[in-house]
């Protein structure tokens, strides 16, 4: 019988520093694991420990897997001082991912806050590897300041895309700068898309989601339409340990991605 | 269910055969602490813990009236154990079979809460799967009740009707066995023992003892005024916001004693240990009282406060566990309000939401 709790071993072939406090860990598991864009694994360092985090990737790549994770804890910090060619540990995946088939055919609204992108950078892989499934691919994206911007080359890349539209706004700019200022929500508007037949992909920190989901509805999307990765402490990442309940669900057992309509009524979601 | 009377004399002959093929736990009496009750009811103060057969001597047994102090649950996941060595070792499994007599119906009906967490869903928890496998259940009527005892306000029966191996029923003449599994059935067999009809004073004897406990367990939980189990989802979700979570937690000191003792409790936390060669994953019992339970990295706690927790707990088991199998995670054996050092009485807490929800009508 498999035991649930054994990680593979996956060497850290690359690590790219995307921000100060931001890196991607490129992987190469020993054995392949196949992701859902939006499914998360279980990622660390033995002897240490580890925690959730959502592959940045493409998932259509087997043999890699790309985590972008920001250095906040005890963990993380670990992670953020490890060289190349360390081994570390992988489970997974766990979780329900994005739903693609429900997007076909739609306009797509992507809004990403600050590492929040992470998840949605492989949800872009996996749309724009059939963008011709999809009608106007929007992407609204926030960080803190300029430098705090994930991803600069593929930003760059994704907006050459026929039906992509991309915009990106810092909270606060530097002298640099010559685009948006303000939070996330203020580039919410004269958004390229038929609201009856769109749907809204948000990731970000609660609080972004929590505002960016009211905007929305402000906006007239239906509850059922807007699509939010949740965030509660996991352990076990199997449905068992009980740390990342809300309501009804567990987060890594009936999420990250819960749909608002299924999550609107549960008292204190955003945290 | 076949059936089978053996005389207390045979008792000791059961459990050296029982104690043959499984590790045998036999109920022993300790002193507990003296009950005062005002409930006009002679309540007993002894309390009963489990030990191996083998360690005990003849005398030490006593037919348990009523549930052990420790949960069935802590037979099938220890409190701190290694879920996985990694990361080339292959995780042994101890193929200990256990035999356990006395287990009450308020354990059984636990069973089924930890067997849906750690047997469904996607994942099946090895560890626990192995041990459920080689538990021989024998289970017992209670033959009286504590002051904290209060199943049969969730409709459980203070006597098992499924669920177990085998049930022992005590008369006065002896034991009514029933029979409730096929390995049960096939080590009976194997010993010689003779299923035959029982005689129809015997079945009244028992139906009227099982009534006579029934009734005297009913008037004793009448004076909490506890709410049926059809409204603990509304009574816990219409009372989100009320003051008592706070009041109540005002003596909590944060022991987890509540959720540890507790026999539908289930949460884990995972940790790690190791040296350069080894590694090794450790499932430890978590307390959702506790003020990291929730704490996410960044530092971000959506149960920040012991109010929060309390009500969490109570959500856990009133709310998730409604909607997810259809049954309340609580089985009505009281242990925690046994072990609560503040004296926070899970009853009081369910009476007080239940008022409340009535003055809000």
């Amino acid at each position: 019988m498999k035991n649930p709790y054994q990680p593979i071993e996956a060497i850290i072939e690359d690590i790219i520093l995307e921000t100060p406090n931001i890196k991607t860990f490129v992987l190469r598991p020993k054995e392949y694991i196949e992701f859902q864009t939006g499914q998360f694994v279980e990622f660390g360092l033995a002897g240490v420990g580890e925690a959730p985090f959502t592959p940045s990737s493409n998932p259509n790549v087997k043999e890699k897997i790309e985590l972008t994770i920001m250095k906040v804890g005890r963990l993380t910090n670990k992670l953020h001082i490890l060289e190349k060619g360390t081994i570390a540990t992988l489970r997974g995946p766990y979780g329900k991912g994005y739903p693609l088939d429900e997007f076909k055919g739609k306009d797509i609204l992507i809004v990403g806050g600050g590492v929040g992108l992470a998840p949605l950078r492989s949800l872009i892989y996996a749309l724009l590897a059939h963008p011709q499934d999809y009608k106007n691919i929007i992407i609204r994206y926030g960080a803190r300041t300029p430098q705090d911007l994930l991803y600069k080359k593929e930003i760059l890349a994704w907006s050459n895309f026929k039906n992509v539209n991309l915009v990106t706004t810092v909270d606060t700019a530097d002298n640099s700068w010559k685009g948006n200022v303000g939070v996330v929500t203020t580039i919410l508007k004269d958004l390229p898309l038929n609201i009856k037949n769109a749907v809204a992909i948000v990731c970000g920190p609660p609080i972004m989601m929590k505002f960016t989901t009211l905007k929305l509805l402000e906006l007239r999307f239906s509850p059922e339409s807007i699509y939010l990765s949740m965030e509660r402490n996991m352990s076990c990442g199997l449905g068992k340990c009980g740390h990342c309940r809300i309501g009804k669900y567990y987060v890594c057992r009936d999420g990250p991605v819960f749909r608002y309509e299924e999550i609107m009524n549960i008292a204190d979601i955003w945290g | 269910m076949e059936r089978l009377f053996f005389p207390k004399e045979r008792l000791f002959d059961f459990f050296n055969f029982v104690n043959e093929e499984y590790c045998l736990y036999l109920p022993v009496r300790i002193e507990g602490r003296q009950i005062v009750c005002d409930y006009n009811f002679n309540l007993p103060s002894a309390d009963y813990i489990l030990k191996k057969y083998s360690l005990l001597k003849k005398e030490d047994f006593e037919f348990n009236p009523y549930r052990t102090i420790e949960p069935l649950k802590s037979f099938l996941n220890y409190p701190k154990e290694i879920v996985c060595e990694y990361f080339s070792k292959e995780l042994t499994i101890q193929d200990k079979k256990i035999a356990i007599f006395g287990v009450k119906n308020c354990d059984l009906f636990s069973l089924k809460i930890q067997d849906f967490v750690f047997l469904q869903g996607d994942y099946t928890d090895p560890l626990y799967k192995k041990r459920r496998e080689n538990l021989f259940i024998i289970s017992s009527d209670c033959l009286s009740f504590k002051e904290v005892c209060f199943c049969l306000a969730y409709d459980i029966n203070p006597y098992p009707e499924s669920g177990f191996d085998l049930n022992f029923s005590s008369l006065d003449e002896g034991f009514l066995v029933e029979v409730g599994s096929d390995k049960a059935k096939a080590l009976l067999e194997k010993k010689g023992f003779l299923f035959e009809k029982i005689p129809s004073r015997l079945n009244t004897e028992l139906l009227s003892k099982r009534e006579n406990i029934t009734t005297q367990l009913k008037e004793h939980i009448k004076s909490h005024a506890l709410p049926k189990k059809e409204v603990l989802k509304e009574i816990i979700n219409k009372g989100y916001n009320s003051k008592l979570w706070q009041e109540e937690m005002f003596n909590c000191v944060e022991c987890g004693g509540c959720n540890f003792i507790c026999d539908t409790c289930h949460c884990f936390l995972l940790s790690e240990s190791g040296s350069e060669t080894v590694f090794k994953k450790i499932r430890s019992w978590d307390s959702c009282q506790y003020a990291n339970f929730a704490k996410e990295a960044g530092g971000a706690n959506p149960l920040n406060t012991r109010a929060k927790r309390l009500r969490n707990r109570f959500l856990k088991k009133f709310d998730f566990f409604i909607d997810n199998l259809g049954l309340p995670a609580c089985c009505g054996c009281g242990r925690c309000i046994e072990t609560c050092p503040a004296k926070i009485d899970i009853r009081k807490i369910l009476k007080s939401l239940y008022e409340e929800s009535l003055s809000a009508n």
